[in-house]
Parts: C-alpha cells; structure tokens; sequence
C-alpha cells in the first residue's frame, strides 16, 4: 500500500497566556495516494491543527509524521519550507491570492522558492496546471483581483498542483463561495482526484464532504472510532453521496 | 530563490506603493543631495582657488624678508646663485598710482616686475607680449594687464586693448600684452604690471623690492628648498630663527624671513576645506539618519500590512532567509533610489549654488565637480542604510508564524 501520509499518535499543545491548549490528543492517520480524503469537525475541533500539522506549516508536540516515508516531525525550518515549497499545495478558504500579480503569476508563485525548475519551463508549466482546472486562457494576464471567486479559486488550484506536490491540502475551500461555484470547485478536485493526485480535505460542511472518498472526523483534538462515527452520521442530518 | 525573482518581486512590491516610496525617501534625497552638492562645490572652489592663485605653479617659491634691511635685486640673485635649486629668483615691488583712461579714472596696484616673473607664476599673454629685459634695462614705459584690469579700466573683458595708452602719475604707459585673470588672492582688483626699473624710478621712487619670487629647478625637491633657502637667509639677515609653534615651516604668517611655496598654501586650503567638509557631513549625516528611520517605519508598516502574503510564501516554501533578503532588498532599493535622486538634484543645485559659492572665491567662476568617488560613496552610504535600517523590519518579517499571518486579519 502505497502511503502518501501517515502519522501515528500526533500531540500538538500550544501554550498560551491563558494557560495550556491540548489541541491534538493522539490522532493517527494514514493516507493512501490518489486518495480523496475529507476530515470533518466544528470549529474549536482542532482540525486547523491538524491542517496546519499535515501541511508542515506547524511541528508537532510529540508523534511522527511520514510524507511518502520522510520523517518531517523532526526536520528544521527550512527543511519544512524546502518540504511546503515541493511536496504540498496549499488551497485556502479565502484564496490568497496576490491581489496585484497577475494570473500566471500567481500560479508561479510556489516554483521561485523550489529549486527543482527551469526558469524556462515555469511558464508553461504553470499553463499546464491552469489548463488542469479549466481557467479559460484569456484569464491568464488578468489580475488576480479582477477574478470572480469560482476563477480565484480555481487559480489558487492550479498554484497548488504546479509544482507536482504529494499532497494537496484544501481548508475549507468552498468556505466563501456560493454553492454553485463550491461545486465547481469541488469538481475541480474530484477530477483531480481520478488523475491520482492526493487530497486532504478539510470541512465543517457535510455537503461538502460527499464529495470525498473517504471522511474523518474530529472532536475536541480526536479522530472518532468508526462506531462513534456511525453515531454522528445518525444524527446528522444530511446524508452524503460519498458516506455509503 | 534567484536574483531574478527577487528583483521582480521587490519591483513589483515597492512599484504598487509608489507614492508612499517616494516620500519615504525624502529624507535620503535631501540628505544625499546636500552631500553631493557640498562635494561638488568644494570641489570647484578649489579648483577655482587653484588655478586663479597659480598652485598648480608647484614650482614657485615666494621670499619675502621683513627684517628692516632694504633688499634689492642683487640679494635675490645672491639667493639663486647660494642656495642650490633655484632656475632663478627675481624680485618684484608694488607700488600704486592712479589710473586714468579717457575719462575714466581709477586706483590701480602696479607691481614692477623683471621678465621671469610672468613665467614664474605660469602666465602666458592672452594677447600681445610680456616684459621684456629690454623693457627693463631701458625703464620704459609699457605696461602689460590682466583682464580684470581690462575690465575694470575699459569696461569690456575681451576688449584689444594693445596698444593703448593709460597714465600713470603723469606718465603714458602703453599696454603691451594681456594676461588672463589674477585671482583674488593675487591682489584681483586692478593690477598692472610694469618693468621693475620703472616702477623704481616712476612710481616707488624706492630701488629696493617687496618681494621675491624663485622658479625651482624641475627636479628640484620644493619643500627642501623651501626650508634650505629660509635657513640661508635666516644666516645671511642674522635672524633668530623662528620658533616653529607646530607650525610647518614655509608658513606664510608672520617672522621676519617669509618662504613658501604655493604647495604649502595647497595644503592649507586643503585643510580649510576639510574643517567645512566635516561640518557639512555632519549636517548631511543627521538627515540621513532620520531619513533611515523613516525607511525602517516605512518596512515595519509594509510588513504589518503585508501579514498575510508572507504567511502565503512561507507556506508556498518560502525560508526565512527568503522573506529577510526580500525586504532588505525593498529597503536597500528605496534607499538606493532615494541616492540616485539626491545624486541628481545635489548636481542640479551644486550648478545652482555655483553663483553663489564664487563669492568665496571672490569672483572667479566655480564650476561644480563631480567626483565619481564621491557618487560611488553616496550610493554606497545609501546600500548600507538600506541594510541597516531594513534589517530589522526584514527579520521581523521572516520570523513571523506562518499560521498566524495567514489568519491575520
């Protein structure tokens, strides 16, 4: 089996003025590649931890973490960056996109802090990746500001597949689109996903989740056990098309 | 990250806040472009300075002998023929008349000099000839002006004046040749030269001369035979010789026996210059120190309002060292801008000023200079307030959390 992520008994506890925060209590987690992976939870869930944790963004307090079998739990800052800049594509729920940069070159953004390639071939390859999430070409000189939020977030799609990563981490990507548009996008990934690219989605809508091959979820800093999730998919109210 | 990259970067980044660069930098601007302006004035004030006393005369050495003996051409030879080095050593006296052209009447300093003198102080004729020894041996009454003198006494700097007559005391005096301008501190004002011989006889009534000057052998080392020459005379006049209070010898103040060199008087403009030049480096230094603190609350700003991008390079793979040389390189450019403005304003008003600064050196013309050092050590002061006034926004920058400054609002 052929695992993209795996991370076994991840602690994660910030300190703060108010005292300690135990925002991750032992989650273990595996992920196959070309899987669509959804983890679910409220707010105050610790499911941004456990975004910011799998995109190397933060290091955790004790557990391991593999990325296709490297040990990242113990590398330092720039090792993490070197990692972000080449094995993960982030999707964020407000796009951050740069305002003022054009298109294209926002979905270059990620392949001026990797080393793997050609100033020649960004170009093209950032082409390739819009091409992948259907923006229409006459887009590609506009300003990122002057898209609407489906196109932003298609184009901040595209940023994250450009550089060909292991992973792609979504926080709540349809957050502030209108359904229509969320479907588009979440389209958008499934047929990723059928090209054997890797998502880890992260949600709080159960719409959304539908989509995904898989869900998890997470309460106060836990994954729940397949029997307290058939409780929660009881009381839930929506039933999705991916959860059967 | 490569040097292209962060060039378009950093364009982009201060290009998308233009105005707010462009007043950030005043403060660099005015602080470069006064130095700049100081420099190139300095520089053209003794430039100015330079050629109107004749220091590039290096070779002239002027003696006076203040002792009470009367002194005459004969001890100037005495000087040349006892003291090796010397070409020659002729002397000269000053004396002053009345002036009268036409209608127009005026008060003149007339400086008797043998022909040697023009070569001395490295004057050649504009027009016409200088002194000549027959001039002398004759006492005849020819005279020869610079254009100040045409100026003052003719009205007009170019005007042919050869061969006409001006009086002096009751004589005519035909003008022979024209040199160009005296500067100020060889007496400006109206000068006419006249043979020695007639100068004693016509206008000192006196045979004894005021001055010598002596022409140094080209391989002649000027300030031996400054010191070699005062020591001889200090014997043959039998005077103390003089306490040196720190001072160099061939200084041209005070004691009985005078010897100096237009190099000495080189060095002693130079250090005059040098006192104004601190001063005005000083003033310089204050407005680019605040001109720098300016820079640096300008990146902090840059950095607060740019939170959330930076969070988005990290997370894109940017390493702290990334996001540090960006906006140390935003700081270094604004700053390097800020120069390269001042650099260009500071020549403009150093053209400017240039009316104004031949004041000092009482009328001749300064024209500004511009030194590439002092170019390459503005533009170099400006990196290096870049650097340091950017460093610390810079490291603020990259030291920032990127989950924090992705969710910072």
């Amino acid at each position: 089996m052929d695992l993209v992520l795996d991370i076994r008994d991840i602690h994660r506890v910030y300190e703060s003025e108010a005292g300690f925060t135990h925002a991750l209590r032992g989650v273990s987690l595996s992920v196959r590649r070309g899987e669509f992976l959804c983890i679910m939870g409220p707010s105050g869930s610790g499911k941004s931890t456990l975004m910011n944790t799998l995109g190397c963004l933060d290091t955790p307090t004790s557990g391991s973490y593999y990325l296709e079998g490297m040990d990242v739990s113990m590398m330092d800052d720039d090792e993490l960056a070197e990692i972000r800049a080449t094995r993960i594509g982030f999707v964020f729920q407000s796009f951050n996109l740069l305002p003022r940069s054009t298109v294209l070159r926002n979905v270059m953004l990620p392949l001026i802090y990797s080393n793997n390639c050609p100033v020649q071939e960004r170009e093209a390859r950032a082409i390739r990746a819009l091409n992948s999430v259907s923006l229409p070409e006459q887009y590609f000189d506009h300003k990122s500001n002057e898209l609407s939020g489906g196109q932003m977030q298609r184009v901040a799609i595209a940023r994250a597949l450009v550089n060909d990563p292991a992973l792609i981490l979504a926080d709540e990507p349809t957050g502030n689109l209108d359904s229509a548009t969320g479907e588009m996008v979440l389209s958008t990934f499934q047929r990723l996903r059928n090209e054997g690219k890797t998502i880890v989605l992260i949600t709080h809508d159960p719409e959304v989740s539908s989509w995904a091959d898989r869900t998890m979820h997470i309460r106060d800093g836990r994954l729940l056990t397949d029997e307290e999730e058939r409780e929660v998919i009881r009381t839930s109210t929506t039933r999705g098309r991916g959860l059967t | 990250m490569r040097i292209a990259d962060l060039a378009t970067e950093t364009w982009e980044a201060l290009d998308a806040n233009r105005g707010r660069s462009l007043l950030t930098i005043l403060g660099i601007v005015i602080g470069i472009s006064a130095v700049i302006t100081m420099t190139a004035l300095i520089g053209g004030i003794k430039q100015s300075l330079v050629s109107s006393l004749g220091l590039n005369q290096a070779r002239a050495i002027y003696i006076g002998v203040y002792s009470g003996n009367s002194v005459t051409q004969a001890d100037a030879d005495r000087v040349a023929e006892k003291v090796s080095g010397y070409k020659f050593v002729t002397g000269y006296n000053y004396g002053s008349a009345s002036v009268t052209t036409g209608n127009k009447q005026k008060n003149a300093q007339v400086v008797g000099v043998r022909p040697e003198y023009f070569e001395a102080i490295g004057k050649k004729p504009g027009s016409g000839r200088l002194i000549q020894e027959e001039d002398v041996s004759s006492m005849s009454c020819v005279c020869v002006v610079d254009q100040n003198t045409v100026k003052e006494l003719f009205g007009d700097v170019d005007a042919n004046v050869v061969g006409k007559t001006i009086r002096m005391n009751n004589d005519d005096y035909s003008i022979v040749g024209i040199i160009p301008a005296q500067g100020a501190a060889m007496g400006g004002g109206t000068t006419v030269f006249v043979p020695l011989t007639t100068s004693m006889a016509r206008i000192t009534g006196s045979q004894t001369i005021d001055q010598m000057i002596g022409y140094a052998n080209e391989d002649a080392d000027v300030d031996e035979l400054v010191s070699s020459t005062k020591s001889w005379l200090e014997r043959y006049y039998q005077v103390e010789p003089q306490q040196e209070q720190g001072q160099e010898s061939g200084d041209f103040f005070g004691g009985a026996i005078s010897v100096y060199s237009m190099k000495s008087i080189a060095q002693q403009l130079n250090s005059t210059m040098l006192a104004f030049q601190v001063l005005m480096t000083t003033v310089a230094s204050i407005s680019l120190l605040v001109g720098g603190i300016g820079i640096m609350n300008m990146m902090l700003t840059n950095v607060t309002e740019r939170i959330r991008e930076i969070g988005l390079r990290k997370a894109l793979g940017a390493r702290r060292s990334d996001i540090t040389m960006q906006f140390l390189l935003e700081s270094v450019c604004l700053c390097l801008a800020g120069g390269i403005i001042g650099i260009v304003l500071g020549y403009l008003g150093s053209f400017g000023l240039a009316g104004l600064a031949s004041g000092m050196t009482n009328g001749a013309p300064v024209t500004p200079v511009i030194e590439p050092a002092a170019v390459l050590l503005a533009s170099g002061i400006c990196v290096a307030i870049g650097v340091a006034f950017g460093y610390y926004p810079a490291r603020h920058a990259a030291r920032l959390d990127p989950v924090e400054s992705l969710h910072f609002q």
